[in-house]
C-alpha cells in the first residue's frame, strides 16, 4: 500500500491524539491503490471506545459521495490500537468476514502510551476469511 | 421504477467492475432480486440465509438507512439513488456490535 508521508503523518497524529481511545478514519484514492487522501471520522463506539471502534454508516455514505465528487473512492480504513499490537484482532477479522471487505485495505496503528505510533497495513481476503499483511510504502 | 445503485468496491467483482448500475425495482426487496438476476451472488452478500439484510451491510435510499424506514419493504421512486454501504467496526478486544445510527437505537 502506498501512501504519502503527509497522509501517514496525519493518521499517526490522529492515533496519538486519541490515546487511550481508539480512533478511526477512511483512506481515499484512485484506481491503483495509492492512498492520496485521509478522512478522520468520529469513533461512534459508546460502550468501550478504548478497545473498539465504529464508523457510522451515514458518515461513510457522506465520505463516499464526497470522494466520488473528486474522482476518488474509498480504498480502506484505519483504526488505532492503544497499547495493543499493530495487527488486526480476531474482532477485526470476524467483522470484516461478516461484512463487505474483500480487497479492502485496513491500516492498524499501535499507539504506546500516547507517544510511539506504529502503522501496519493489511488487506482482507474473502477467500481466506483473513487479513494479509502488505508492505507500507511511504512516498 | 428505474433507480441508480452505487456498488461498493468489494462487490464490483460481481458487477463486472461497475461502480454504478441502473435497476428497475419497486422496493428494496425487488431491487436485491433484480441485482442478483443480473449479477449472480449479490443477494448472498447482502442477505443472510433467512433473507434478512446482513448486520454489517447497510442500504441507503437517497440518504436514509432502510433499517429506519421499512427495511426491504422500503418503496423506491423513479430517480432514487440506492447506496450499498459496508458497516465498519472492530477493535483490539471484545465483541463489537454492528454500527448503529449515531444517537439512535441499535
Amino acid at each position: 500500500m502506498r501512501i504519502s508521508r503527509t497522509d501517514l503523518d496525519a493518521i499517526l497524529r490522529h492515533a496519538r491524539s486519541g490515546h487511550p481511545f481508539e480512533v478511526c478514519g477512511v483512506l481515499l484514492g484512485r484506481n491503483g491503490g495509492i492512498v492520496d487522501g485521509v478522512v478522520t471520522v468520529a469513533n461512534r463506539e459508546t460502550e468501550a471506545p478504548r478497545v473498539r471502534y465504529q464508523i457510522a454508516p451515514e458518515d461513510l455514505l457522506r465520505i463516499q459521495r464526497e470522494a466520488r465528487d473528486t474522482g476518488r473512492e474509498v480504498l480502506g480504513f484505519y483504526h488505532s490500537h492503544p497499547d495493543h499490537p499493530a495487527r488486526p484482532s480476531e474482532t477485526d477479522r470476524r467483522i470484516a468476514a461478516e461484512g463487505l471487505s474483500d480487497g479492502v485495505v485496513h491500516m492498524v496503528v499501535s499507539v504506546e502510551q500516547g507517544e510511539r505510533a506504529t502503522p501496519t497495513a493489511w488487506v482482507f481476503h474473502d477467500a481466506t476469511q483473513g487479513f494479509e499483511e502488505v508492505a507500507l510504502e511511504v512516498d | 421504477m428505474s433507480v441508480k445503485v452505487q456498488i461498493p468496491g468489494p462487490l464490483r467483482g460481481l458487477t463486472g467492475g461497475a461502480a454504478e448500475v441502473q435497476v428497475e425495482a419497486l422496493d428494496v426487496a425487488s431491487l436485491i432480486e433484480s441485482l442478483d438476476r443480473r449479477h449472480r451472488g449479490l443477494r448472498e452478500r447482502l442477505c443472510d440465509d433467512a433473507g434478512n439484510l446482513r448486520s454489517y451491510v447497510r442500504i441507503f435510499v437517497n440518504d436514509e438507512d432502510v433499517r429506519f424506514l421499512q427495511e426491504k419493504a422500503t418503496p423506491l421512486a423513479a430517480g432514487d439513488t440506492v447506496a450499498i454501504v459496508p458497516a465498519i467496526a472492530g477493535g483490539s478486544w471484545g465483541r463489537a456490535r454492528p454500527p448503529r445510527r449515531h444517537g439512535g437505537a441499535p
